[in-house]
């Protein structure tokens, strides 16, 4: 016989220790044993079994991984923390003494981050350790960027100091730089929360969150210490990240800033970016197709037409996805280019594999031939990043909105687009004229526009640059009821809702139908509950005591059922049971039959012609549906009767789950058919 | 100590100066520390007792010095040096407190002047007498308040701006006008022409509208402060120490020690520490000077490329990375679609509920154009509970079943490829009263026989429902059971009701087979009497356990051939596939519970002695030597060749009803009254392979098939019938397939008993069911 095993040696007693126990080992304060969980990436363990982990008999509520905390007891860091712990002894001993100066001098070589923005530590190491890679920071910068974006735009209060604030502020501009510099950016929505950004930067997506520009609102069950210590690793992060991204494009970093512009509120444009020398400044290309990197989209429509008149066959050969055939075929595309070429099919059989999508249009192109002003009342800061992003060289704002513009004339013949947020103000042609007499020609007035330029609503620009197309600006005017805004992060789920497109591609065979019954239900004012049978039953009894059919009721009543069987003699050949399913429906046909023949003896005593019974194909269609349904729970609950309790279990949930996402599409497509039948609602992109 | 010296300086004051200078001491008392020394002092110098103040004056200052060394006070021990070189400025010098009231003072008419002077003039009066006429008294109003400066103009706590249009610029105490001082361009001319005289400063005293003079030394004083040094000059903040005890030797020393020899050799200590400094200094280490803020611009971070060798980690097992924060869906837009909108009612149930139960912490807005869009409240604490759950929350990884549920459904066959199998109720067999306790089908399906609780057997044609024959043979029991006996050659029917087990020939069939079984019947009567019982202990015959008897007239003419009488009340009769044994279990009999009869002999035997629990049921084997017997928990198979135990089945029931055996004989199906329906594969374990809980009551019986179909069937309590697909392959590696194909209801539930009893038909795929409601159903 083997040693008996001791318990608590192995297996979840020793791959977990709880948090007390891991502060205790660590011999450290818990507020640092915090900071060290935060910077180190440490998070509690949810164990299988709480029980077998925790050697209490209380129970512990969280459990770390035993080797995370062996690890962090090797951590550089902890000496730091022991230093600073030492050093807070020495200032209090020395405040207790009275020595004022002595404190004062212990106190200049104390850290406080919190109140400098600066500390006496670095976390070059944790970032190294965290992100092996670079494309692992990558992968973690939303909720670095979110976070430092907030902090951008916080006050400063002792607790966050504006040193910190400035700092979140630089490294937010210098990254939105490196967006506009490698035309990044991807996708942009604007939410009642926020603006949300999407940009792919090496591959990897990256979604941040960044507030409007208003005072934020800060409630006291927010610990800004911790929020404190997240924010002095992302800064770290960022920089590191930054810097990456700027020498990965030949840029120095950090960038020259101009304070005095900042102070002018130049944001974007207090940063100047200068080549490093190494390598040329080379913009890194998106896939394209090769086509869509032409310059103007007029002439290259002028140049196509042309080409057409010439030579009808050669053109849609060009205008052909570049199959290997073709590009053995083509003349004039022998030369090699950069460009992915799409790979078909040639024989049926094979595997699809997946392969880069092809964008319809370069970002960075997207804006480039034109010049934005922006309005007085537009948010500036989101607008000259995101039009600059998507390749908008010249935008000219009002100079109340800070410096930094192309141009801050409104009249300036360049602007092609201007962004409006303003209801139109109806103005009285006489009183226009009279204010042009006082005016000078600079100023514009209220309600004129400046002929040949497009006036534009903000959305406009979100909703061209998530559908990598320029929209009609016409639904976007001034004053224009707009389309609907919609995420362009939501992924298309079959049986999902989607907004964008028409109700009856989505909807359900019957779906149509079972809304109209229940409106003119709603109408009648009927209960919904037994849609299908009151009026039969009501037959059904009538008949079973005048003529003694061989009838039986639905499923639903078997008392009843059974007390119509009880009162029969020992007529046995005409008996049914009622619980199969094809008799079933024979029994509501003979019901109905039944019911139609008992309305024609009637209508022969009174002596009445009976209109001919209208074949109703909705009805049918429903009951059709019924039956069908019926019998399709019949089978699964016949299969689940041999499932096990787990798997069951398992299957429950997951019918609930999908139940309950297929109710919340159903009801927005019902809200969506009741306001289209009513006929508002704006008009759809 | 500077009380008694005011104290001094109040006796030599002179009389006439009492009022006015008491005040003013009372007030310098609340200042205390003798602020204001050097005031007194002038005043008195004006006085006619020069020399006696100048002497006290000397006094005051050997206190003063003591008083002075008590307070430990930086600003006096200038005082004496300054009183008397800045005699002229004094007052202003000071303190500022008190600045004015001291210009005052010395501005008044003094009173000095006239003292000798009596203060009231001599006239006569109406009578011609004489009368003395005071002067006014001047009551110094302020003497009780040195602190507030006396007011010479009395415009109050306004601008004098506001005097501006006017040629006065405010009253004197009297009311008269005070004029406003010769000021503009032709004043101006006139300064220009003459220089600029010492002192002056081009500021105007606020209180007078005056030119303010500054003297040189007073400049000299501001300078001094601005310089942060002691405004008193020649201060000297380092004095030499007044030494206690000098290098003088002593007449009579404080101690007789003799001088140490530390006290003349320089501290190694002291330079130990100069050296580290020095060396500090020299290294660089520290900085001779640094001026402050310095230290804060200094740090600047540096950046480089951390990830230049970037080694990509292979990811462990225990490394869960953080979940992303989900997209913004489309009902978090700004301009959302309109059905994405909450109606009225939505909109109301989220307001008032509980910010923890609601489902999404927003409510969706359509704010119709950007510029209305205002700051999201919750926006800090999202972010805050974000960060709380990077690293406060615990991680799992789990696995999300991304698939269809129905794949997750077994693969069962549709019943249609399973049929047939009864689906339907087509006879009904009425006439029982009271319920119907057992029903039997015959070897060759044709009747079905039934035993109830009015005691009972009736006979029935089955496919009609005719009932054929009946007897009654319990007096008050009821029949708890019926059960033909197995083969085609005769017709005997098997019923128990109360103790006694009754064996009938049914006069249903043709003649011969009629006769066949009478005698197949009676053959026994012989063997019984010449069967040697076995003694007791004393001797005594032992009584037999059940009595063969012929059960009377009436009822043998009704074709009951046989009675057995046992000593307790049978449930359950159980044949042997020949026919020639057959055993009853009466559950309440302690150790006769199982017995097993012998036909032909007519012989009961008690085969086990003890039984570990009561007994259910009992069942033969259907090829082999084997003897089954239920209690309440187990099933146990004793080989009847060998007479010994083979297996102990263990369903895990809590209390088995029935069972039934597989024709194949490796399969065994278990019904119990705790709603359990349980599939045993003999070869398997002798736990069950499947068990089955889809009836909502107990489960009174259970059946199989025998004559060919997969199929088999309980009956429940809840009134009904289910019937499965059963199928046993063969092939030892495979498991036997079980579907279930049909609930059959019917059947009433009367006072809690549903479908008492289920048989199957010899060879169609139709069953019958006896009910508590009386009736009895066939299915097919």
């Amino acid at each position: 016989m083997g040693r008996i095993k001791k318990k608590g040696t192995a297996g979840q007693a020793k791959n977990f220790i709880t948090r007390t126990q891991a502060v205790r080992k660590l011999q450290i304060s818990l507020p640092d044993f915090r900071k060290l969980c935060i910077w180190k990436g440490i998070y509690p363990r949810e164990p299988r079994s709480k029980k077998k982990a925790s050697k209490s008999s209380s129970a512990s509520t969280t459990f770390y991984y035993t080797k995370d905390i062996q690890y962090l007891l090797h951590e550089p860091l902890l000496q730091k923390f022991r230093e600073q712990k030492t050093l807070e002894k020495k200032i209090s001993k020395a405040l207790g003494r009275g020595d004022a100066h002595d404190a004062s001098r212990l106190e200049r070589n104390a850290s406080r981050p919190e109140k400098t923005g600066r500390t006496k530590y670095t976390l070059d190491h944790v970032i190294r350790e965290r992100y092996p890679t670079f494309t692992d920071a990558l992968r973690d910068l939303d909720d670095c960027l979110s976070m430092l974006f907030l902090f951008a735009n916080l006050p400063s209060t002792d607790t966050v100091p504006a040193k910190m604030i400035a700092r979140c502020e630089r490294l937010c501009l210098e990254f939105e730089h490196y967006l506009i510099m490698s035309n990044s950016l991807r996708k942009s929505f604007l939410s009642i929360k926020g603006i949300y950004y999407q940009a792919t930067i090496q591959g990897q997506d990256i979604l941040w969150l960044v507030p409007y520009r208003f005072n934020q609102r800060v409630t006291g069950d927010v610990d800004f210490r911790i929020m404190g210590t997240f924010v002095e690793f992302y800064q770290t992060l960022l920089g590191f990240v930054n810097f990456r991204l700027y020498t990965s494009v030949g840029l120095v970093y950090p960038p020259k800033f101009d304070k005095n512009r900042d102070d002018q509120g130049a944001e974007l444009g207090a940063f100047s970016l200068e080549g490093n020398g190494v390598g040329a400044i080379e913009q890194p290309k998106q896939i394209t197709n090769g086509e869509n990197s032409k310059p103007d989209p007029k002439l290259q429509a002028e140049i196509d037409k042309l080409m057409s008149q010439l030579n009808q066959p050669e053109k849609e050969a060009e205008h052909e996805p570049q199959t290997s055939q073709t590009l053995v075929e083509g003349d004039e595309e022998e030369q090699p280019t950069d460009t992915i070429d799409k790979f078909e099919p040639a024989a049926p059989g094979g595997d699809i594999l997946l392969q880069p999508s092809y964008s319809a249009t370069d970002p960075s192109t997207l804006f480039s031939n034109f010049t934005f002003f922006l309005s007085r009342e537009t948010p500036r800061q989101p607008l000259e990043f995101i039009l600059k992003a998507f390749g908008c060289k010249r935008i000219g704002w009002d100079a109340v909105l800070g410096d930094g513009a192309y141009t801050h004339n409104e009249l300036d013949p360049s602007i092609t687009h201007q962004v409006v947020d303003r209801p139109p103000i109806q103005v009285d042609p006489e009183a226009a004229e009279q204010i042009e007499d006082n005016q000078t020609a600079q100023k514009l007035t209220p309600g004129s526009r400046v002929p040949g330029r497009i006036y534009i609503q903000p959305q406009w620009i979100w909703d061209s640059v998530n559908d990598e197309e320029l929209k009609r600006p016409d639904l976007y005017g001034p004053g224009a009821q707009l389309p609907p805004h919609l995420s362009p992060f939501v992924k298309k789920v079959r049986g999902q809702y989607d907004p964008s497109a028409p109700l009856n591609e989505q909807e359900r065979e019957d779906e149509e139908l079972e809304a109209d019954s229940d409106m003119e239900e709603d109408i009648s004012g009927d209960d919904d509950m037994a849609v299908q049978q009151p009026k039969l039953l009501t037959a059904i009894e009538v008949d079973a005591t005048a003529e003694g059919m061989d009838i039986a009721g639905s499923e639903d009543d078997e008392s009843e059922d059974a007390d119509v069987v009880d009162n029969e003699d020992d007529d046995f050949g005409g008996f049914s049971d009622g619980f199969s399913d094809a008799e079933d429906e024979d029994e509501d046909e003979t019901a109905d039959s039944a019911l139609q023949r008992q309305r024609e003896l009637e209508a022969e005593l009174t002596g009445v012609a009976l209109e001919e019974k209208v074949a109703n194909p909705k009805a049918d269609a429903k009951k059709k549906a019924a039956k069908r349904a019926k019998e399709e729970d019949e089978e699964l609950e016949r299969a689940k009767m041999m499932m096990s309790r787990k798997k069951r279990k398992i299957l429950e949930k997951m019918v609930y789950s999908n139940k309950k996402k297929d109710g919340e599409a159903e009801v927005l497509r019902a809200k969506r058919r009741k306001i289209e039948k009513s006929g508002k609602g704006a008009p759809r992109a | 100590m500077a009380p008694s010296a005011i104290d001094r300086k109040r006796k030599s004051v002179p009389a006439e100066h009492n009022e006015t200078l008491e005040s003013d001491v009372e007030s310098e008392a609340e200042f205390g520390d003798g602020l204001l020394e050097g005031i007194l002092s002038q005043s008195e110098s004006e006085g006619s007792d020069e020399e006696s103040n100048a002497e006290e004056d000397s006094d005051e200052e050997e206190l003063e010095l003591d008083a002075l060394e008590a307070l430990d006070s930086d600003e006096i021990p200038s005082e004496d040096s300054g009183s008397e070189s800045e005699e002229p400025v004094g007052g202003l010098v000071k303190s500022n407190g008190t600045k004015t009231a001291v210009v005052a003072l010395r501005e008044k008419p003094l009173p000095d002047e006239e003292e000798d002077k009596p203060n009231y003039t001599i006239t006569t009066d109406a009578n011609g007498g004489e009368r003395y006429v005071y002067e006014e008294i001047d009551p110094v109003y302020d003497s009780d308040d040195s602190d507030a400066p006396i007011t010479t103009n009395t415009i109050g706590d306004i601008p004098l701006s506001f005097y501006d249009s006017y040629p006065h610029i405010g009253y004197d105490i009297n009311g008269k006008k005070i004029m406003r001082p010769a000021k503009g361009e032709a004043l101006d001319a006139l300064l220009d022409s003459i220089d600029i005289p010492k002192g002056w400063t081009g500021l105007t005293d606020p209180a007078t509208g005056k030119p303010l003079n500054l003297s040189q030394d007073e400049l000299e004083i501001l300078r001094r402060i601005q310089t942060n040094e002691m405004p008193e000059g020649g201060y000297d903040p380092y004095p030499a120490t007044v030494e206690y005890f000098t290098g003088i030797e002593e007449i009579m020393p404080l101690s007789a020690a003799p001088e140490p020899k530390r006290r003349f050799l320089p501290s190694k200590h002291e330079a130990k520490r100069v050296m580290k400094i020095v060396r500090a200094i020299r290294e660089g280490r520290i900085m001779p000077y640094r001026p402050p803020g310095e230290r804060q611009e200094e740090e600047e971070e540096t950046h480089y490329d951390i990830w230049q060798d970037e080694v990509p980690r292979p990811d462990h097992i225990m490394n869960i990375p953080a979940p992303k924060i989900a997209p913004p869906g489309y009902d978090l837009s700004y301009n959302p679609p309109p059905e994405y909108l909450p109606t009225k009612a939505e909109k109301q149930a989220w307001e008032t509920a509980d910010p923890e139960d609601r489902e999404k912490e927003y409510l969706p807005t359509s704010y119709g154009s950007l510029r209305k869009v205002p700051g999201y409240e919750k926006f800090i604490n999202e972010r805050f509970e974000r960060s709380l759950d990077l690293y406060l929350a615990p991680r799992v990884r789990k696995n999300r079943l991304n698939i269809d549920p129905a794949s997750l459904l077994p693969k069962l066959p549709r019943p249609e490829e399973l049929k047939p199998f009864p689906t339907v109720c087509s006879t009904l067999f009425r006439g029982h009263e009271g319920r119907v306790r057992s029903l039997a089908i015959d070897p060759s399906g044709v009747w079905l026989a039934s035993g109830g609780d009015d005691g009972t057997v009736r006979v029935w044609e089955l496919l009609t429902g005719r009932q054929i024959w009946s007897a009654k043979i319990g007096d008050d029991e009821g029949v708890n059971v019926v059960r033909w006996r197995p083969g085609r050659d005769a017709v005997i029917l098997s019923a128990a009701a109360g103790e006694d087990v009754y064996l009938l020939v049914p006069p249903i069939v043709d003649p011969e087979t009629d006769a066949a079984s009478r005698e197949l019947l009676d053959k026994g009567f012989g063997h019984a009497t010449n069967a040697t019982q076995a003694l007791t202990a004393n001797g005594a015959r032992k009584e037999p356990v059940a009595k063969w008897t012929r059960p009377g007239s009436r009822l043998e003419d009704e074709g009951v051939l046989i009675k057995i009488t046992l000593r307790t009340t049978v449930k359950v009769i159980s044949w042997h596939r020949r026919g020639d044994f057959f055993s009853t279990v009466s559950p309440t009999a302690q150790k006769s519970a199982v017995a097993i009869h012998t036909l032909s002999k007519h012989l009961t035997q008690i085969p086990f002695r003890r039984l570990p629990g009561i007994a259910q049921t009992v069942q033969f084997h259907p090829s082999r030597p084997l003897f089954f017997v239920a209690t309440q928990r187990t099933i146990r198979s004793y080989d009847l060749q060998k007479q010994e135990l083979v297996k102990i089945i263990q369903p895990g029931a809590r209390w088995i009803s029935s069972f039934d055996i597989h024709p194949g004989g490796d399969n065994l199906i278990v019904g119990s009254y705790d709603r359990r329906l349980l599939w045993h594969d003999l070869d398997l374990s002798t736990r069950p392979y499947k068990t089955m809980r889809f009836h909502q009551k107990a489960i009174r019986a259970v059946k199989y098939h025998k004559g060919g179909f997969p199929l088999f069937a309980d009956a429940s309590d809840d009134g009904s019938l289910q019937i499965f697909h059963g199928k046993v392959v063969s092939d030892m590696m495979e498991n036997a397939q079980i579907v279930p194909v049909k609930v059959l209801k019917g059947h009433r539930v009367k006072s809690n008993l549903g479908v008492l009893d289920i048989d199957w038909h010899p060879r169609e795929p139709w069953c019958v069911s006896a009910g508590a409601d009386g009736t009895c159903r066939l299915w097919c």
